[in-house]
């Protein structure tokens, strides 16, 4: 049947989709892979919701038609050599459609939001390498509000776990106390109401009232790093504080005004006089000088400060500050931010485009903070803004009224399809539906005819691309800790033949880190890889026609050398078969090739048996290492190996899922990050992961690709590694034909 | 009567808190959570993620936090989406329900035209035909005949819309995929109690004193023989109006049918507990009213 509504009927032209309608330059119709799960940019983490987050709100930087990150607010940036501190100016003509200026401020406030715990962003991780933002999340470092002998006020200082300790049990100190429950040193009270209200607003203009003696939590005071200057008003000239009133959706009890998610608001900061976990008492030590905002230094210097001592003391909750003073975020003034990294961070630019980084309204935000993307009270940044949004039916944007370039978006409207089944997004471009289509809105079945499998010829409205994602086997190495057996699992696979029943293109490699094919690189970016367009296998274009990475072969398909390391293996006195492979049913494709490995492995010798199951209990499994085998995949959204790829195989890696820890590898890693060159850097990682392929923890299968279906008219529609396609920059040409 | 009435309210309140608790306990059994997405995300993210929503409370904590609640009236707030899940239902339901309305209107109208005229002509072709009918609408699933009617009618003969709730020509096909099941078992139930009816005294009587046969057929023997198929309207109709999710993600409808497996996919609790309990809600209800109808239908019943 699902071959016959494919193969009956195909379209006999050019062209999959219907093209007899008049083309509509002033409305583009796109459909999404599915519903985003949030626009706030904060709470966003679904592929769905990505592109139309960076459409809505601005960042720093934005996507640019290759990906990479281009100007956006920021206009220009400084760099220190040491990759550690980056410095944005801010344009002066940004406008919240709200009609307020875009500041330094407010790319602060979003940045502290994100990293914020009350906030709960799954995005968080997108700041880890801020100075202090890991800590802050896990309410771990404090600013010292008064002098703690031996520490000063000022100091930033960390929560340690159990007895003083020294050296490697200090560093276990740390990482079990964020797991500890402990008091929330950030709790106020006050004698008195509290009107919460903009910042500088008069009690009349409040939006929401606490009623006195009722705890809140105290995120922000004005005057701080990265915090606005206290607001000269009638009634004084004193800091604020920014508060958070009721309950996060778990709990009970808001206050009037507030809406299931809670309330924030600015409120003089003399008002909070009480502080019911003042007498808490916590062990704290100062952070070392890499983590303390402010210091930067020779590097030598910063490690010597890790071997130097850091007592631990007692201090009361009335000693500490859970403050943004302790994040490496700083706004020296209104048009300019400032980041601090711990480590050297090459692709901190990449982050700034990032959802994690991206812009909010505050004052939206603080009335309904789980409600604030809603039509009717949303203020956006960016190129676009929202009009209508229809749970899962549609949601249209306008032309943002207050956009700086107004003139870089040439429709008037674009209207958004959530089309989460395939098949129903397919059927919905072929007749006409959309314009255009988000990556893999295309089923399994459609393949083989779009691809012109089936009719000699590809549509031209059908594209296949490269994507920065791999598809590949985990290989529990605590139980199967035969490298031998590891090795002949990667030696045994041909993974030329497995797009001939995928359909989808996909570009079969034996490398782990994902990029575009080197035969299809420009004459530029090549120069850029070093290697000859003949070189086989992928390149990583980090930076276009600057900075690029070969991955390493890694282990290829040679059948007799899997059958020399599984006799190898076999001597092992534990071995034992047969082995078993998981992967998550629902899907053909993961079947197929399931049935596939066991074939190939099979061939060698090897029996293994295939287990499916469902995708949350998979997920399970493999990261409580219940598994021997198993399929996965892993997306990258920055163009570089060491944010996303490399990480997942270090000892300490939360994702490691397959358990290995090589001190080999570990030792490269610490080299290249210890490397400002990053062309050198490239080379040292490069040897990292051939160390770690020759381990076989991993097996790649192949390199995902991206299936479009895009009308002819449709222009300017960038298609980029990294899957961001600044959709603002599309345009409809009505004269396409001619 | 009213001791009748309040005796199975009281009933249906219990059934819906036993609904709640089953939901909640086994949607909790289940491995993952509502955070555990495949995602790169550190220990402390999944914390403040889990700490936002009071996962990481005990669970007899957090279903006492959802009972109280619930017998407040209130059904929790999405973890995925942050949205309370009354507004959901709210929100959704009605598409739901006019989907299912069409559906239950297309599903009774075919269904007894075919029953009626199957017991009528019983044992020609005519029977035999139209039981061959129902069968197919019973035994073809949505996910075949939905595909099956885009194919034919939308992508071939471009006369209906693929996908989507646009316009008053995109509820046919939907309304016709969900309904084909339920006509089927309609068409066979009102042959049966036809069938039945027909060969009474009392259908003898009204023929002897010279009725005509199509007020016989209606009125009379239909009416005796509709009790088979009230019972089934009432969960049938429960089912069509909460939505279909194999027919909201085969035609795209932003209904309630899609929440009652997507929920249980993201581990989202207070979705996967709300619509339960609503579904519940409006099994119950529809059942009492079927009971109700009996009385109606039948002047036995009412003594009962």
């Amino acid at each position: 049947m699902a071959a016959c509504v494919t193969a009956c009927g195909l379209p006999e032209g050019d062209y999959f989709g219907r093209l007899d309608g008049r083309v509509d330059p002033a409305h583009f119709r796109w459909c999404n892979q599915a519903e985003p799960d949030h626009l706030d940019p904060a709470r966003a983490s679904s592929t769905a919701s990505t592109p139309l987050v960076s459409a809505l709100f601005a960042g720093l930087t934005t996507y640019g038609p290759d990906g990479s990150p281009v100007p956006s607010l920021a206009t220009r940036w400084e760099i220190d050599d040491d990759l550690r501190t980056f410095t944005f100016h801010l344009r002066g003509d940004a406008r919240w459609t709200s009609g307020r200026a875009v500041t330094a401020y407010d790319v602060a406030y979003s940045a502290l939001r994100v990293a914020h715990p009350l906030t709960g962003s799954p995005s968080a991780d997108g700041l880890a390498p801020i100075k202090g933002a890991a800590g802050y999340l896990a309410r771990a470092v404090f600013v010292l509000r008064r002098d703690v002998p031996p520490y000063r006020a000022g100091e930033i200082v960390e929560r340690v776990a159990g007895e003083p300790a020294h050296g490697a049990e200090a560093v276990a100190a740390v990482a079990a106390v964020a797991a500890e429950p402990a008091p929330d040193l950030a709790l106020r009270t006050a004698s008195r109401e509290l009107a919460l209200r903009d910042l500088g607003a008069p009690e009349l203009a409040a939006y929401a009232r606490v009623p006195a003696g009722r705890p809140v939590t105290l995120v922000l005071t004005t005057g701080g790093r990265a915090t606005p200057p206290s607001p000269r008003t009638p009634s004084g000239d004193g800091p604020w504080a920014y508060v958070f009133a009721g309950a996060p959706a778990g709990a009970e009890g808001a206050p009037a005004g507030a809406g299931a998610g809670g309330v924030y608001g600015w409120v003089p900061a003399a008002e909070l006089d009480g502080e019911p976990n003042a007498d808490a008492t916590v062990r704290v030590r100062r952070v070392t000088a890499k983590h303390t905002p402010g210091r930067a230094g020779p590097a030598a210097e910063l490690l010597a400060d890790e071997q130097a001592p850091r007592p631990i003391v007692l201090a009361r909750g009335r000693d500490l500050a859970h403050s943004p003073d302790a994040l490496g975020v700083r706004v020296p003034d209104a048009q300019t931010i400032v980041f601090e990294c711990a480590d050297p961070t090459p692709y901190f630019l990449s982050l700034t485009a990032n959802r994690a980084l991206r812009t909010a309204p505050i004052e939206a935000v603080s009335r309904r903070p789980t409600g604030w993307t809603d039509p009717a009270h949303i203020a956006t940044s960016g190129p676009l803004h929202l009009a209508a949004w229809r749970a899962r039916d549609r949601i249209e944007l306008v032309r943002s009224p207050t956009y700086w370039a107004p003139g870089e978006v040439r429709f008037a409207r674009m209207t958004v399809y959530p089309m989460d089944d395939q098949a129903a997004a397919t059927a919905f471009y072929r007749t006409g539906g959309c314009d255009a289509g988000a990556t893999n809105t295309i089923p399994a079945t459609y393949l083989p005819a779009l691809s012109g499998e089936l009719r000699g010829r590809p549509y031209k409205d059908y594209r296949v691309d490269p994507y920065l994602s791999i598809y590949f086997l985990w290989i529990q190495t605590e139980k199967l800790s035969n490298r031998h057996l590891r090795r002949a699992l990667a030696l045994a696979i041909d993974r030329a033949a497995v797009p001939r029943f995928t359909h989808g293109g996909e570009l079969p490699t034996s490398q782990l880190t994902p990029g575009a094919p080197i035969a299809s690189l420009s004459d530029a970016d090549l120069a850029a890889c070093g290697v000859s367009r003949d070189h086989p296998g992928y390149a990583l274009v980090m930076e276009p026609g600057a900075l690029c990475y070969v991955p390493p072969p890694g282990l290829g398909y040679d059948p007799a050398a899997a059958a020399r390391e599984l006799a190898e293996a076999r001597r092992d006195p534990s071995w034992r078969e047969p082995l078993e492979y998981r992967y998550n049913a629902g899907a053909e494709a993961h079947k197929l090739i399931a049935e596939y490995l066991q074939a190939s492995w099979g061939k060698i010798g090897l029996r293994v048996e295939l287990v499916a199951q469902e995708w949350n209990s998979l997920l399970e499994d493999t990261r409580t290492g219940n598994y021997q085998i198993a399929r996965l995949g892993g997306a990258g959204t920055v163009a570089d190996t060491e944010s996303e790829f490399l990480p997942l195989f270090r000892c300490g890696s939360p994702d490691n899922r397959g358990r290995y820890c090589s001190p080999e590898f570990e030792r490269l890693m610490d080299e290249a990050r210890a490397l400002r060159d990053r062309r050198a850097r490239n080379l040292v990682l490069r040897r990292a992961e051939a160390v770690m392929l020759e381990d076989a923890p991993v097996i790649p299968i192949y390199v995902y690709t991206q299936k479009h279906l895009i009308r002819p008219y449709v222009r300017d529609y960038a298609i980029n590694l990294v899957d961001q396609p600044a959709l603002w920059r599309v345009w409809l040409d009505p004269d396409w034909r001619r | 009567m009213l001791r009748f009435v309040v005796g199975r309210l009281a009933a249906s309140v219990a059934i819906v808190l036993v609904v709640a608790t089953a939901s909640f306990l086994l949607l909790h059994a289940a491995p993952g959570g509502p955070f555990d997405t495949g995602e790169r995300r550190s220990a402390e993210v999944t914390r403040a993620l889990e700490a936002r929503y009071g996962l990481r409370d005990p669970l007899a904590v957090q279903y006492a936090r959802y009972m109280s609640r619930l017998v407040r009236g209130d059904l929790g707030t999405s973890m995925r989406k942050d949205r309370s899940v009354g507004a959901l239902i709210a929100e959704h339901g009605p598409v739901s329900a006019s989907i299912g309305m069409m559906a239950l209107a297309f599903a009774l109208g075919a269904g007894l035209l075919l029953g009626a005229a199957a017991a009528w002509r019983r044992d020609t072709w005519i029977d035999r035909l139209a039981m061959a009918a129902a069968l197919v609408g019973i035994s073809v699933p949505a996910f075949v005949l939905g595909p099956l009617l885009v194919a034919a009618l939308s992508l071939e003969l471009g006369w209906l819309p693929p996908a989507r709730l646009d316009g008053p020509s995109s509820y046919l096909l939907p309304a016709l995929t969900l309904g084909a099941i339920y006509t089927g078992a309609i068409a066979r139930l009102v042959r049966g109690g036809l069938v039945d009816a027909l060969g009474q005294d009392f259908i003898r009587t009204a023929r002897a004193k010279g009725l005509p046969e199509r007020l016989i057929l209606w009125k009379h023997a239909l009416r005796a023989g509709a009790a088979p198929v009230v019972t089934y309207l009432g969960p049938a109709t429960a089912a069509m109006i909460s939505g279909s999710f194999v027919v909201e993600k085969i035609f795209q409808i932003p209904g309630l049918g899609t929440y009652f497996v997507t929920s249980i996919a993201d581990r989202d609790y207070p979705v996967l507990t709300g619509v339960f309990v609503f579904y519940a809600i409006l099994v119950v209800g529809l059942n009492l009213a079927v009971d109700l109808a009996y009385g109606v239908l039948d002047p036995r019943a009412r003594a009962r």
